[in-house]
């Protein structure tokens, strides 16, 4: 996809959020703009070093990596990155995705209900075994070590 | 200039839509309701998405099929920037998570001992790739961003993790905390072992279970919702990379060891 798709639908995609932030999360959209912008720029940061980088991995590894790094303790503008981006709600760039990947799997749907009870077994399943496999090591692991 | 009006053209529709669905899924804002142990939280997000697919080919017919295509490519545009969102978070916890020790990271690894069961389960119910996507992981925010680059918008795997997502969605909470319950009930498991398990990667899971547990072993509330906190906002953090490294080749492989030996095509 060129840059110029990218900056068309990461600027429709802003708007969107910061619409999100103020209607959800009562955040005007002047407040929300220097987030957006931030978030924005690392997404299209992170496609162009996934690009330039010859490691082949999918661009948003780049993207939350470079969100990570540019947030964590050894970056200088931690402090700004953090106090802008925390304007924009936890949920609200996720409202627009909905919204869209809603329209994309539209045509599924007659599909998904003729076999949608057996992702409910699976859901449920997933839910246990995570659990009990996480509970299991965590009791093996402070055993081991002593702590129980 | 000729060619971004083309396709603001052609995707005019979709956009104008999706400012609307926004619009309104927002003003529903997020609704939970209380459900025996549990709560149940629902998100604008999910209302965006099921207005958007009544509105699909099957259902009103708003969208043809070409138009449901092109909304394909936005999806992968459009979540990056809360993919960034999520790292961001990570970033900021570090310090917090780097106090915590090993056993909270070892952890971590039983989320992925699920597939071995989830997998042939799916496989013998019938599902095809679809039961990657589902199993690889409790499919929360992060994976939809993952699924969504690794496999592909349109492909079964992807919408095995949105099936799951959603299903996590609208019951996970309260069966979450009716599972920590029904752990702790076995006395198995030490109120810590329980209270790390806790952390799955969903915020509201975590709050059902840590709850529950705390409700059960009041001695330990302040350790359980610590550790459960820690937990998730680890896997907040190694989510994606646990993922795309681990929990999907491992699912792939898993898959492609099963499937000859229990899929429908044996059958």
């Amino acid at each position: 996809m060129k840059y110029r798709d990218w900056l068309l639908i990461l600027f429709v995609t802003s708007v969107i959020m910061a619409i999100s932030n103020l209607i959800g999360y009562k955040t005007s959209i002047i407040e929300s703009i220097p987030g957006v912008v931030i978030l924005c720029g690392i997404a299209l940061l992170g496609q162009f070093l996934s690009q330039i980088i010859p490691v082949k991995l999918p661009m948003i590894l780049y993207v939350t990596t470079l969100g990570l790094i540019l947030a964590s303790p050894i970056s200088p503008i931690s402090d700004i990155v953090l106090q802008y981006t925390n304007k924009i709600a936890f949920m609200a760039p996720v409202t627009v995705v909905g919204a869209v990947t809603g329209i994309s799997i539209g045509k599924d749907y007659v599909e998904f209900k003729r076999v949608g009870w057996k992702f409910l077994v699976i859901g449920l399943l997933v839910i246990t075994g995570t659990f009990i496999g996480s509970a299991i090591v965590a009791h093996m692991v402070l055993k081991v070590t002593g702590r129980i | 200039m000729y060619y971004v009006v083309e396709k603001i053209k052609k995707e005019f529709k979709i956009y104008i839509t999706a400012i609307i669905l926004v619009v309104i899924s927002e003003c529903i804002g997020t609704i939970s309701f209380q459900v025996g142990w549990g709560k149940i939280v629902l998100f604008p997000m999910l209302f965006a998405l099921i207005i958007a697919v009544l509105l699909g080919p099957d259902l009103i017919g708003y969208f043809k099929l070409e138009e449901c295509k092109t909304a394909s490519a936005l999806v992968l545009v459009a979540i990056t920037p809360f993919m960034a969102k999520l790292g961001i978070l990570a970033g900021g916890n570090i310090p917090k998570l780097v106090a915590l020790g090993p056993a909270l990271i070892l952890q971590e690894f039983g989320n992925l001992g699920t597939m071995f069961l989830s997998i042939p389960v799916a496989l013998l119910l019938g599902m095809k790739r679809e039961a990657i996507g589902a199993c690889y992981s409790i499919n929360r925010e992060t994976n939809l961003g993952l699924s969504i680059h690794v496999f592909g918008p349109d492909s079964p795997e992807t919408r095995g993790t949105f099936a799951i997502y959603i299903i996590g969605s609208v019951i996970g909470t309260v069966y979450m905390g009716f599972l920590a319950s029904l752990m702790a009930s076995t006395k198995l498991f030490h109120p810590w072992a329980l209270g790390m398990a806790s952390g799955v990667g969903s915020g509201s899971m975590m709050a059902a279970a840590t709850a529950t547990l705390a409700n059960i072993y009041p001695e330990y509330a302040n350790d359980i919702f610590m550790l459960g906190g820690a937990s998730d906002m680890l896997t907040g953090i190694d989510g994606i990379y646990m993922g795309m490294f681990v929990a999907i080749p491992l699912a792939l492989k898993l898959y492609d060891w099963l499937a000859p030996k229990l899929g429908s095509q044996k059958q």
